[in-house]
């Protein structure tokens, strides 16, 4: 059977799944070599953890799927190059060790602002997938806040829940970046 | 952390850190022993994960890093790793390359090692030109131009138009 023939390339470096699985089950083999960094470790009482981690897990590579979403989404296709990846947040001066910050309530204020906006250049899936993935983040968040208030001195729970502001900033940056060209050529 | 709370990050990103690994490497067996491998030294890293960066960035940066350091101990995959196919090499006549039906899987793993490189880490799993040629250790131009080089190639094997790619 001959391998499906693509309009473009975007198409299909799109169709290449991101996930593979390994031919065997690499974790004893992991498990085995940190075993013994592991009982050097002093165990902390994180109850709370499975469950938040669990929940920050799921919101990773979210928006590393939105990017080819809305990328797709665009008139004639722009090229992957130009796609903004995810983690990057560029431009965005805002300080995440306090969200509370002025500058931060007025940036994430502004990008929360546009991404509302911008949501409605989008194909109606597109749009409902990015709502979910913004509740997942959201949800994530909430996890995360319930575990650190049982162990508030995690710094990893910290860093998670640093990690779920920067998620939801890069979600809206993406989003605002992606649909700039739509709007461009409108006008 | 504990064992198994970092077996809870292992299964949620094995899928595609064995992804990376085995579009770098082009073999299933070393890049298994690379996912291990990174796993391995994310987890002596981790505390020093200051959570500025998404755990998946993180994770990708180790495991190119430790695909690289692979090459380095094994010399043998010496066409890829002296990266001696030229273009033309790859633009062979007749068969599927010439019917544009080649599978999109293969085309990439005939790329040169270069021009793989940064098609998979911007093309297939959206990392920016600055992160690839930071974890590639290579300047952010040689990417956009490895970049360009790879869209033509592929665009070739594939039979699509370059207007199009």
């Amino acid at each position: 059977m001959n391998p499906p023939r693509y309009d473009s390339l975007e198409q299909a470096l799109a169709a290449v799944p991101r996930e593979l699985q390994p031919s065997r089950d690499l974790w004893p083999g992991i498990a085995g070599s940190i075993g013994h960094d592991a009982q050097r470790v002093r165990r902390a009482p994180w109850s709370q953890w499975p469950m938040a981690l669990a929940a920050s897990l799921a919101v990773l590579g979210l928006v590393g799927a939105l990017c080819w979403s809305v990328v797709h989404d665009r008139p004639g296709g722009e090229r992957v190059a130009s796609a903004t990846p995810p983690g990057s947040g560029r431009g965005i001066a805002v300080s995440f060790q306090r969200p509370q910050d002025a500058d931060y309530i007025a940036a994430r204020t502004a990008l929360e602002r546009t991404f509302n906006e911008r949501l409605t250049l989008l194909k109606p899936a597109t749009r409902e997938r990015i709502r979910a993935d913004l509740e997942t983040i959201r949800k994530a968040n909430a996890d995360i806040s319930a575990a650190l208030a049982q162990d508030p001195a995690s710094p990893l729970l910290w860093q998670l829940l640093r990690s779920t502001w920067q998620q939801e900033i890069d979600l809206y940056t993406t989003v605002a970046q992606t649909t700039q060209t739509m709007l461009t050529r409108r006008t | 952390m504990v064992e198994k709370d970092f077996e809870a990050i292992y299964r949620a990103h094995v899928g595609r850190i064995y992804g990376l690994c085995l579009r770098l490497t082009g073999q299933s067996a070393l890049a298994e022993d690379c996912t291990q491998e990174c796993f391995i030294a994310a987890w002596r890293a981790l505390p020093a994960f200051e959570g500025r960066s998404q755990l998946a960035t993180w994770l990708h940066r180790i495991a190119v890093n430790t695909v690289l350091t692979q090459r380095r101990r094994r010399p043998g995959d010496a066409l890829r790793e002296a990266g001696t196919l030229d273009d033309a090499a790859l633009e062979l006549p007749g068969g599927a390359e010439a019917s544009g039906t080649l599978d999109v899987e293969a085309a990439m793993d005939r790329l040169p090692q270069g021009a793989r490189d940064v098609l998979v880490l911007v093309g297939v799993y959206g990392h920016s030109h600055d992160e690839a040629a930071a974890m590639l250790g290579i300047a952010a131009g040689t990417s956009k131009a490895q970049l360009h080089r790879a869209r033509r190639l592929m665009a070739q094997q594939l039979g699509i138009a370059m207007e199009a790619a």
